[in-house]
């Protein structure tokens, strides 16, 4: 066994974007950097994502999923980055703020020593039985990742005619993406009164090619014997429930799932990282530490983003902060939201950090037009700010500079948003 | 008045003339017609007079509802034709599995089929594992007996074929002050009829199971009950009958037999006939028709549905064993489950199951209502019970007679059949005693024609599949040097190597679809079910079989996942 | 000859340039067409391209020779015309790639006579990690 115990400042788990960014910004700092990632190839998702749209914030251009990886893997072979492929991260011990991490490779089992662990493990996708999907269990029942992974990766279909259930941006992707193969996509059913992905995906990929949306309606049964024959459609009531009487039988081959993705977090949950049940990753400070000293987050791991230059600008944030040698104390204060808001990130400020920008993101709990946003701590208003459209599946950015006399006293930030009254 | 008329009378108050009752060699027989399924299974139940039958045969026809034809698989071919083994096991279940390994001790030729793609498709893996100390049954049923049996040889048998079984222990609560009197003095009871329990007051049993409901006011514990993975005890029974010389074909449907002169001569199937001394009749739901066919139907099969659920590794963090309330099943209804928690052996928690008439066989559907009924009903126990935390759920139609006890016996009319018939709950827990006497039967009909000895080459030690993440540190670094496939995870919830889904691919029974690796070690039975390892486990069956991808079967032939090229499939 | 705008009814465009998918409204005013609802000027020049000739950029992935990486995705390097998104999609269908390309290599040139060539955007075949 490979006992000897390898030593690295900052080791990243998982090299997706975040895990790239973050590990090419550790070694730009000048860290002994380690990258493990459990697939034989780099790029994470972005592997099977070879739609555009990719970069627009970042380079300007719309680039695909794989040509925007690449970006970052060209810059590999001239980094001090170490990388690991097919290395699968089985346990993490904490010794002091120290990490000690068992991976299982090919080679064998290794011992790794780490000052500071960057989890940039991504997320995954709500499955039919989370959802409810009844019936009886047979093939032909995919997530849109899934889907995608046959479709682009292997270059198979995984369906001839399907029903897409859900609107989330890879099942609007999916449903272009299977049209242009040659499957019949007979609609995207989407329970809720509004589509969860992208405004720019509904258009693209559903209107561009005459797929039908339907909101308001769900799967409530699915039929077939080895393999999926039909769906059963129904609408919904106030409490998502498949209203009787309102049944339709649709003959398909295929239902696909667009439901949504949940960031992976079972690492960070095994060495006791708090997360925050809002965003279901964990709970960090503006430099993506968890409250775990010398653990970080970033990317789908620490919530789930809908732009991949965002997830890059989050595993850089982390990557930096990972591979700062010294740190002093944290002095932590919280971010809270009111329910006007799904989530804010990060969930604290440290108050002794020397930068006075800090970067959260945010998005609204119900479409909004003409949104006033405010953040305040108590009495005194910190910002408002004027949105013209909110929408839950966009996520907003918000650069805020905050002083260290705004940051005194131990009152928590809070996020608020109102539709302003029309006059 | 005799007993036949008592019994017509009851049925006629209940059913105004439209059911009666017969008399037949010796069991009775119900006849007539009813709309509802419910009513013929009343009317059957109603009609149960053991003492004086040997067996209830419910002819009672559905009106306005087609029961389905059992489901057939689409192969036909001729490779059994002709075969003369010394007996044949009908059904691959936990039961057929146990008794070809058991017949395999005898010097015997054996053929097992089963009509579905592998072993322990139906009841067996749409169970829930629990291997039961034997609470709630009746001292002088036959389940009874062959569950108390089977209990004591788990450690053995699992041992024998590297299985993992724990011996968890199961808790009955009770709520309020009144059970708990009763649970006190009910210890002495089980002490003196067995299963032996011990009453636990409320805080010895807070002290054990912390997180459960905080109204349990006293339990009783059987130290006797256990978990097992109950499709992974058949494969692995089957696998050791295998390896002493069992001949297996799946995919292989009993469709009809001759019988001449009280003796079965030869059994059609879709892929040949079969001419074998002795027939084994382990059909579960279907053991009934192969009765019919082999003119020995003196019992019915009801079929009653239950629908489990799983929730992920970290809500079974919550509890440590078996436990579930008393007088959670519902009054009304005999012979249904209460249900309960079950911690499986791969550290899940199991909750359910129900119980529901159905006359559907093979009715796996899932439905959203008795799961949300199964998960009310449980919360007595465990208040913080939530779908949200379930991975999957799934259905099993249990094979219950109406005198709800097992069958094993020699035939009644017919001389060359054994059935093991009947099996629902505790088959599981059973099924090894169940084996021995029904082996032993086939040998002694057998042994009417030719003297049957032991077999001498007989072998009972089977080793599994190699569980690489119990293993140490060092011994997973050894074991990655010799084959570093047990290096590549292909799982990541479950953390299931490469090595260990190829392993899966050529055992002595094989596999060749996902669900078949699946349930033989596990990649997708985790929280992401299948999402990120169905890809991967589909191209390794696709390089080891050397078939293309879009020939692999998610379960069954007819269930393939991909349908070809990108650009070349049309519509 | 520069198309002409014909716009009888008002029409609302969702701008997907950019992430902020912009809803421009787009209402006959004069003979012509008045817009708003854009953030940038990019959000105009993209609604009046869409009441002329709507284009687009077609991803997808083409078939190659080699088993480890059994197709390989693919862009116009340039916008196409919307009518044609499928026509091309079914005209890369015949195309079986024999070279182990690399990302921004010309795949298929002037395709469907579009004028734009298709160009690889993974380097899938030619890379190890």
């Amino acid at each position: 066994m490979n006992t000897d115990l390898q030593t690295f400042d900052v080791t990243v788990i998982g090299a997706g974007p975040a895990g790239l960014a973050a590990a090419l910004e550790a070694d730009r700092q000048g860290a002994k950097t380690l990258l493990i990632e459990r697939e034989a190839r780099l790029g994470g998702i972005l592997k099977q994502c070879i739609h555009d749209g990719f970069g627009i914030v970042r380079y300007g251009e719309k680039l695909s999923g794989p040509e925007y990886a690449e970006r970052f893997i060209e810059r590999l072979p001239d980094s001090g980055v170490t990388v690991w492929t097919l290395s699968f991260v089985s346990g993490i011990e904490r010794v002091g703020t120290d990490s000690f991490l068992t991976v299982i490779t090919r080679e064998g089992m290794k011992r790794v020593r780490t000052r500071s662990l960057v989890l940039a493990t991504g997320c995954r996708e709500r499955t039919s039985r989370q959802i409810g999907v009844h019936g009886r269990h047979c093939a032909g029942v995919f997530t849109a990742g899934t889907a995608q992974y046959y479709t682009n990766i292997l270059g198979k279909l995984p369906t001839k005619r399907c029903v897409i259930l859900g609107s989330g941006d890879i099942g609007l992707i999916m449903a272009r993406r299977l049209t242009i193969e040659g499957a019949e996509v007979v609609g995207v059913y989407e329970a809720k009164p509004t589509p969860s992905g992208l405004t720019r995906n509904v258009s693209q990929c559903l209107w561009d090619f005459d797929i039908p949306l339907h909101t308001g309606k769900t799967v409530s049964r699915v039929f077939g014997d080895a393999r999926l024959t039909a769906v059963e459609i129904a609408s919904v009531d106030g409490c998502m429930c498949p209203i009787a009487g309102t049944e339709e039988i649709i003959p398909c081959d295929a239902l696909i799932l667009s439901v949504g993705l949940i960031p992976e977090n079972e690492l960070a949950q095994s060495i006791g990282v708090p997360l925050d049940p809002k965003t279901k990753g964990a709970i960090v400070d503006e430099r993506n530490e968890t409250l775990l000293q010398g653990v970080f987050a970033c990317g789908n791991a620490l919530h789930v983003n809908d732009l991949v230059d965002y997830v890059s600008e989050s595993g850089e944030t982390a990557g930096k902060a990972a591979a700062g040698s010294d740190r002093p104390e944290r002095e932590l204060l919280p971010v809270e939201c009111d329910q006007s808001l799904l989530y804010v990130v990060p969930q604290r400020l440290d108050k002794a950090a020397a930068e006075s920008e800090r970067v959260f993101f945010f998005r609204s709990s119900a479409d909004m037009d003409n949104a006033l946003l405010t953040v305040s701590r108590g009495e005194t208003r910190l910002l408002s700010k004027r949105y013209a459209h909110l929408r839950p599946p966009e996520m907003e950015r918000l650069p805020l500079a905050l002083s260290s006399e705004q940051l005194a006293g131990e009152e928590p930030l809070l996020f608020h948003l109102e539709e302003a009254t029309h006059a | 008045m005799s007993c036949l008329s008592k019994i017509n009378q009851r049925l006629n108050v209940r059913f105004g003339g439209r059911v009666t009752a017969r008399e037949h060699d010796g069991c009775l027989v119900l006849e007539g017609a009813l709309e509802s399924w419910d009513d013929i299974v009343e009317a059957g139940l109603m009609a149960i007079n053991r003492r004086r039958y040997d067996g209830l045969v419910n002819d009672i026809a559905l009106i306005g509802g087609e029961i389905p034809p059992m489901r057939l698989p689409k192969l036909q071919d001729d490779v059994l034709d002709g075969a003369t083994p010394d007996v044949l096991v009908i059904g691959g279940g936990i039961v057929g599995c146990a008794v070809a390994r058991e017949c395999a001790r005898y010097d015997m030729s054996v053929l097992l089929v089963d009509k579905e793609h592998d072993i322990a498709m139906q009841t067996t893996s749409r169970n829930d594992g629990m291997v039961h100390p034997g609470v709630d049954l009746i001292p002088g049923q036959i389940k009874r007996h062959y569950n108390m049996r089977g209990n004591r040889m788990y450690d053995a048998v699992c041992k024998e074929l590297d299985v993992p079984f724990r011996r968890s222990g199961q808790y009955i609560c009770f709520h309020g002050t009144k059970l708990a009197l009763a649970a006190f003095f009910g210890q002495f009871y089980y002490r003196l009829i067995g299963p032996y329990g011990r009453y636990l007051g409320k805080r010895a049993f807070a002290k054990r199971e912390p997180n459960m409901s905080k109204t349990i006011s006293a339990a009783l514990y059987f130290p006797s009950a256990g978990v097992v993975s109950p499709y992974g005890l058949a494969i692995a029974y089957a696998e050791n009958a295998v390896d002493n010389g069992v001949r297996l074909s799946l995919d292989t449907a009993v469709l009809g037999m001759t019988v001449k002169d009280g003796a079965i001569q030869s059994v059609q199937t879709n892929r040949g006939t079969i001419c074998p001394k002795v027939v084994v009749n382990a059909a579960g739901v279907f053991a009934e028709e192969i009765a019919r066919m082999a003119q020995d139907r003196f019992f019915s099969i009801h079929p009653r549905k239950g629908t489990n659920t799983i929730l992920d590794h970290k809500a079974a963090e919550r509890m440590m064993t078996i436990v579930s309330s008393f007088g959670t099943a519902s009054p009304k209804k005999r012979h249904t489950k209460g249900g309960g928690l079950v911690k499986t052996i791969d550290d899940n928690t199991l909750v359910g199951p129900d119980a529901v008439e159905t006359y559907m066989k093979e009715d796996f559907t899932t439905n959203a209502q008795n799961i949300a009924d199964v998960f009310e009903k449980q919360s007595r126990t465990d208040p913080a019970l939530h779908m949200r935390d379930a991975i999957t759920y799934f259905s099993g139609v249990r094979a219950a007679t109406y005198e709800e006890d097992f069958v094993i016996r020699k035939g009644k009319w017919t001389r060359n059949i054994v059935h093991a018939a009947g099996i629902q709950s505790p088959g599981l827990t059973a099924a090894p005693a169940i084996a021995v006497d029904v082996s032993r039967m086939a040998a002694e009909l057998l042994g009417q024609t030719r003297e049957v000895k032991q077999n001498p080459a007989f072998h009972p030690i089977r080793k599994g599949i190699v569980r690489a993440n119990e293993l140490t540190s060092e011994q997973r670094d050894a074991l990655i040097r010799r084959d570093p496939d047990y290096g590549e995870i292909v799982c990541r919830c479950e953390q299931i190597s490469k090595g260990e889904v190829k392993a899966a691919l050529h055992r002595s029974v094989p596999c060749d679809t996902l669900d078949g690796v699946k349930r033989r070690v596990r990649p997708g039975m985790g929280r992401c079910q299948g999402g990120f390892c169905g890809p991967l486990v589909l191209q390794i069956i696709a390089a080891e079989t050397g078939r293309p991808l879009e020939q692999i079967d998610k379960s069954a032939p007819g269930g393939e996942v991909l349908y070809g090229t990108i650009k070349e499939v049309r519509p | 000859m520069r198309d002409t705008i014909k716009l009888t009814q008002p029409k609302e465009i969702v701008c997907i340039v950019c992430p902020n998918g912009c809803r421009v409204l787009c209402e006959p005013s004069d003979g012509g067409v008045r817009y708003s609802g854009y953030q940038c000027k990019r959000g105009l020049a993209y609604a009046e391209a869409e009441l002329i000739r709507p284009m687009r950029t077609l991803t997808t992935s083409v078939k190659t020779a080699f088993a480890d990486a059994p197709v390989v995705s693919v862009r116009t390097a340039g916008e196409i015309e919307k009518s044609k998104l499928r026509e091309v999609a079914g005209e890369l269908g015949k195309l079986t790639l024999s070279k182990r390309v690399k990302i921004g290599d010309v795949v298929a040139q002037n395709v469907c006579g579009t004028g734009v060539d298709v160009v690889c955007t993974s380097d899938r075949l030619v890379q190890s990690l």
